[in-house]
This record gives structure tokens, C-alpha cells and sequence, in this order.
């Protein structure tokens, strides 16, 4: 993946997560994978296009997703309900806007798509031919693995 | 079964040159050349060779002579049948250069007698075995002979067989001396542990060479010459890199550099510089080839997976007393800082990337990997040079680390000071 793209992506999930939740948030060290990899629980997905085809995907455990979204409304959530959901698809949009924002003041134009959740055991997502960078970010509510797939149009 | 039919090697066809024994192996027709074939035989149990690659039947005694027996079916990745017990095998003896070689078919057919003229080039799209190993097709009596290349085949095997040893290859090779093959199979061992240094085909002529001055450094006894820790890797490897490694190409080594080109080059000139680090190597090569060659369009893609090293390489400020002269002209100022003009920084796409994953763009004319695949493990040196292959054009350039060298017929060395490079065969 281009190195310029990556710290937009890096920053923007910090920022966005630290705000949002109102504590530090830490950050696992970064690393790529081209294998296909399993799924935790919870994934939220945003598809990118322009300069680039490719994808952000937020990776999580269900409690992970019912503890951030509680977090977020400020109230007690039991199951991913649809309040749930809508508020980790919000998530990822802004994550996801927010790095674009900041990757269009470089110079570098990508529309994204509408997000979309994915929720279920034993998920696991291939796309052999894009290598993806994975940003682990640890929160109090627990780890959210952001699988950024991104390259360009040749 | 007819093992040696006379009437079809008698078969009057016009300017039968070749003659070759067909086979058939899971319905299909298969030929070997005749002139490998030194025997046919019939035989079973034999003896098991303990850990042995999975093809490999066993070792058979044939009058006196120990030879090896291979099963094509599971070489070929066939599915496999369960002979019924008792009833013999089917094998060729081949004969190749110094050694025979016993393959298990499923039934010797005949001798057939073709002209060699009506051999054709094996098409792409035959599924079962790798094209690599066919010599050709031909029809005869309305059947299709498949023509295995023997050398290949066997050849091949020899190149695949250390992937089991990976990386110990140097340290077998000391067989005579108790001792020195104790310390050699440590040195490789530590340089992996410490450097993720492999010692391989790759670049072994180069640590042998370099074992023997440590020792004249070191002293002889075991104790000394073993390597304690990184920084003793690192002494060891420190003569290892190619000039000007690490920093901007000195005018020298660029004029070595620009004369390995061809000016073949159509109007765009794209290079791969894989372990590009943090990037003077990168840079060097974006100015050489902006001067040399102004009027093409020019990319180069460099990835490395060492993100602390990539990751400043996009604005790489470059210090004023290490930029060779001849590098000023594509410097500009900006605030009070040099960068790079936008020309050459258009050129270069800095990527953090694994070579080993997929590598997604096009066809390049020239790949700069200098002490890039002697840190890759043995399995991986074989994928990436492969690689290299398929990736350049045909009379591409591919040049390597100085103290590296490619062990295959499928490069043409280019004679140069400081370098070791490859013109792809075309």
C-alpha cells in the first residue's frame, strides 16, 4: 500500500475513537496480511474508489461492538440491536471519511461507499490479489482491527 | 500388452527420425524419448526410503545397480490407484546423464516411430502437468502423444530437492572436515537467527569466502569464530552489501549502472525496486534514469515491508553533504528545507508492501532487488526469482546484490564491475 496513505488512517482511527469514547486508545503494531483471515464477530465495511479501488474494513468482537455502541449512546446495550449497528456502521464512516479527508488535502481524491455491517461466527474474508495493512487499535472496550486494502488503478 | 511391438516400429512412415516409447498414465497417452529409455521392467516391493519426498516409491535393485523409483502418477499430482498387491509394476529405466532413474507408468504401450517434424510445441492450455515438463505433442494413428522431457523433469527434481534442507545447504557441503562443518552450519544458522541472512545457492560462494577471512580475522578455534549475537551477524555481513548501499549512488556507481541499460526502451520505462529501505537507492535510480532517458514516461514501484524505513522515504530530505553532485539539479528548495522536485518524485510510488504477497502491477523493464533475496527464506528465493522471470519483459534487466549470483540457464549475465546482473533470455 502506498506509504501515504497510511498514516491518514492510522490518525483519523485514533482521533475519531478517542473522541467518541472519551478515553486514550492505544495502538498494536502495524502489519500486512494477504491471506484470507477470520473474522472476530462484528465487521464493518466501507468500499473505496477513485485513484484507488480497495476497501476499509473494522473488525471486532460482538461484546466489543455491544460495549463501543453502548458507550456511544450512552446507555446500556444487551444485544447489537439496530441501534447497535447503525452505530458501529456510523463508526466506520467516520473513521473512514475522516481519513479520506485528510488523504484529499494531500492530493489524493477516493469517493467511499455507503457502509455496510456483517455480523455472524466464523467469517473470514479473502481478496487474494490486495495485500491489506492491519491497524490494531486496543480501547478499554477491547481491540477493533482496522484491515485497510487499498491500491491503485494501473 | 505389447511391450516392444516390431510391426509399428517397422510401419512405413516417411523420415521416421524419433522413435519414442509411449505409456499411459490415467487414460492418456504419453511418450519418452528412446534414446533416455535404457530399459522396461517389471518389478514391486521396493525398499522404503524413510522420509524421502512423497513421489519417490523407493530405491530397487536392477542387476547390481541401486536406482531410485518414482511414482509419475503422484509427481503428476494424478489421483492415485491402489495396485492390486503382488502384481508388478510397470517401470521405464531411464537413463539420464550419470544416473538411472526408474518411473512407475501404468502400462507400457509400444514403440512408436515418428518423424520429428510432426512434433508440435506444447499448447499453454494442458492442465495436468506443468507445460514446463513437455516436449511437444504428436498425433499418430489418430492418437495424441504427450512428449515428457525427461530432463526437465528429473533435472527439476534436483533443484527442488533441497526446499527440504532449506537454508542448510552450505552447512552439507562440508562433509570433510568434522569441525569446519560444525562452525559453517552454525555460521548459517546464527546469521539466520540474527540477520535473517540465509545462506543459499544465492550467495554461499560469497560466505565461504568470507568464513575463510573471519577465520584469518578470528583465529581458527570454534569459540571465536562463532557469532554471539546481532552485532557479531552484523560484523560478519557488514563487507555482505553492494556498493553504495544505503546512501545516494556515488557518480561512479551510477555510470556502472547506466551502462548496463539498452536503449531498447520504448517511450515508458517502468522498474520494480523491491527492499527499497528508505529509498536513496530509490531516488538514485529515479535521477540516473530521468537523465538518461528524458523523453519516456517512467514509473517505478518501490516497496519495502519495513515500515519504519519506507515510511519517510515519500519525503526523504535529503542531506546536503551526502547528495553527489550530479544529484543537484533535481533538488529544489522548499521553505528552508531540499526536497526532491516533483519530477522525480512523480516517478517513484512507495509502497509498504511484502514481496511475497501477490505483486499486483505490470510488466517491468528492469528490477533493482540489490541484497534483497538473501533475507528471504530458501522457498522464498525460489518464488521471487521465479517471479522476476514472469514479471520482466523479455531482455528486461534484472540487477541483484554484488555478492549475490543466480544459479539457472535462464539468465544471461552481464559482465560489469560492482554489479551482478541478468538480461532476461528473450
Amino acid at each position: 500500500m502506498r506509504v501515504e496513505y497510511i498514516n491518514p488512517f492510522v490518525e483519523a482511527a485514533f482521533d475519531i475513537l478517542k473522541e467518541v469514547l472519551g478515553d486514550e486508545v492505544q495502538r498494536g503494531e502495524l502489519y500486512l496480511k494477504s491471506t484470507s483471515q477470520a473474522v472476530m464477530g462484528v465487521a464493518a465495511f466501507v468500499g473505496l474508489a477513485g485513484n484507488v479501488e480497495g476497501r476499509v474494513l473494522f473488525d471486532m468482537t460482538m461484546e466489543t461492538a455491544i460495549a463501543i455502541a453502548s458507550e456511544m449512546n450512552d446507555e446500556t446495550l444487551t444485544t447489537l440491536d439496530d441501534l447497535g449497528k447503525a452505530t458501529i456502521t456510523e463508526l466506520a464512516n467516520m473513521i473512514t471519511a475522516q481519513a479520506v479527508t485528510k488523504l484529499h488535502d494531500l492530493g489524493f481524491t477516493f469517493d467511499l461507499t455507503p457502509p455496510a455491517i456483517f455480523t455472524g461466527e466464523n467469517m473470514e474474508i479473502t481478496d487474494n490479489e490486495v495485500e491489506a495493512l492491519i491497524v490494531p487499535v486496543i480501547t478499554k472496550q477491547g481491540k477493533i482491527e482496522i484491515n485497510v486494502a487499498v491500491r491503485e488503478r494501473t | 500388452m505389447n511391450a516392444v511391438s516390431d510391426s509399428t516400429i517397422t510401419a512405413v512412415v516417411e523420415n521416421i527420425d524419433f522413435k519414442m516409447v509411449a505409456f499411459s498414465l490415467a487414460g492418456k497417452d504419453y511418450s519418452i524419448d528412446i534414446m533416455k529409455v535404457r530399459e522396461i521392467s517389471k518389478a514391486n516391493r521396493f525398499t522404503y526410503v524413510p522420509n524421502s519426498l512423497p513421489y519417490v516409491k523407493g530405491v530397487y535393485n536392477l542387476r547390481g545397480d541401486i536406482i531410485s523409483i518414482i511414482d509419475l502418477r503422484t509427481m503428476f499430482n494424478l489421483p492415485t490407484v491402489q495396485s492390486d498387491r503382488g502384481q508388478p509394476d510397470e517401470i521405464i529405466i531411464l537413463r539420464l546423464d550419470d544416473y538411472l532413474i526408474g518411473v512407475i507408468v501404468d502400462s507400457i504401450d509400444k514403440v512408436v516411430g515418428i518423424s520429428s517434424q510432426t512434433i508440435q510445441p506444447p499448447h499453454p492450455i494442458f492442465g495436468d502437468i506443468n507445460i514446463k515438463f513437455i516436449q511437444g505433442v504428436v498425433e499418430k494413428d489418430e492418437r495424441l502423444y504427450i512428449i515428457l522431457d525427461v530432463e526437465s523433469i528429473f533435472g527439476q527434481e534436483a533443484d527442488v530437492a533441497p526446499v527440504v534442507s532449506a537454508g542448510y545447504t552450505a552447512a552439507e557441503r562440508y562433509t570433510e572436515n568434522k569441525t569446519e562443518e560444525f562452525n559453517m552450519g552454525f555460521i548459517a544458522e546464527t546469521l539466520r537467527t540474527f540477520s535473517k541472512y540465509n545462506v543459499t545457492d544465492l550467495n554461499n560462494r560469497w560466505v565461504d569466502k568470507r568464513f575463510e577471512e573471519w577465520k584469518k580475522i578470528k583465529g581458527s578455534s570454534s569459540e571465536v569464530l562463532q557469532l554471539h549475537s546481532e552485532a557479531d551477524s552484523a560484523e560478519f555481513l557488514s563487507v555482505f552489501y553492494s556498493t553504495d548501499t544505503g546512501r545516494f549512488w556515488s557518480k561512479e556507481y551510477r555510470n556502472v549502472v547506466s551502462s548496463l541499460f539498452d536503449n531498447s526502451y520504448g517511450g515508458t520505462i517502468r522498474v520494480w525496486n523491491p527492499g527499497c529501505g528508505k529509498g536513496y537507492e530509490t531516488y538514485s535510480i529515479a535521477a540516473l534514469l530521468s537523465e538518461e532517458f528524458s523523453d519516456a514516461s517512467i514509473k517505478i514501484w518501490a516497496n519495502d515491508k519495513d515500515l519504519m524505513a519506507i515510511s519517510n522515504a515519500p519525503n526523504l530530505v535529503p542531506d546536503k553533504q551526502s547528495l553527489p553532485e550530479y544529484m543537484d539539479k533535481h533538488i529544489v528548495a522548499v521553505n528552508t528545507r531540499h526536497q526532491f522536485n516533483q519530477k522525480i518524485k512523480d516517478i517513484i510510488l512507495f509502497e509498504y508492501h511484502d514481496i511475497t504477497h501477490p505483486n499486483t502491477f505490470p510488466e517491468v523493464d528492469i528490477i533493482v532487488a540489490r541484497d534483497v533475496l538473501s533475507f528471504l527464506g530458501y522457498s522464498d528465493q525460489l518464488r521471487m526469482i521465479a517471479e522476476f522471470q514472469e514479471k520482466l519483459k523479455p531482455g528486461g534487466l534484472l540487477i541483484i546484490g554484488e555478492n549475490e549470483e543466480l544459479v539457472s540457464d535462464d539468465w544471461k549475465v552481464i559482465k560489469s564491475a560492482n554489479n551482478t546482473a541478468y538480461r532476461k533470455k528473450v
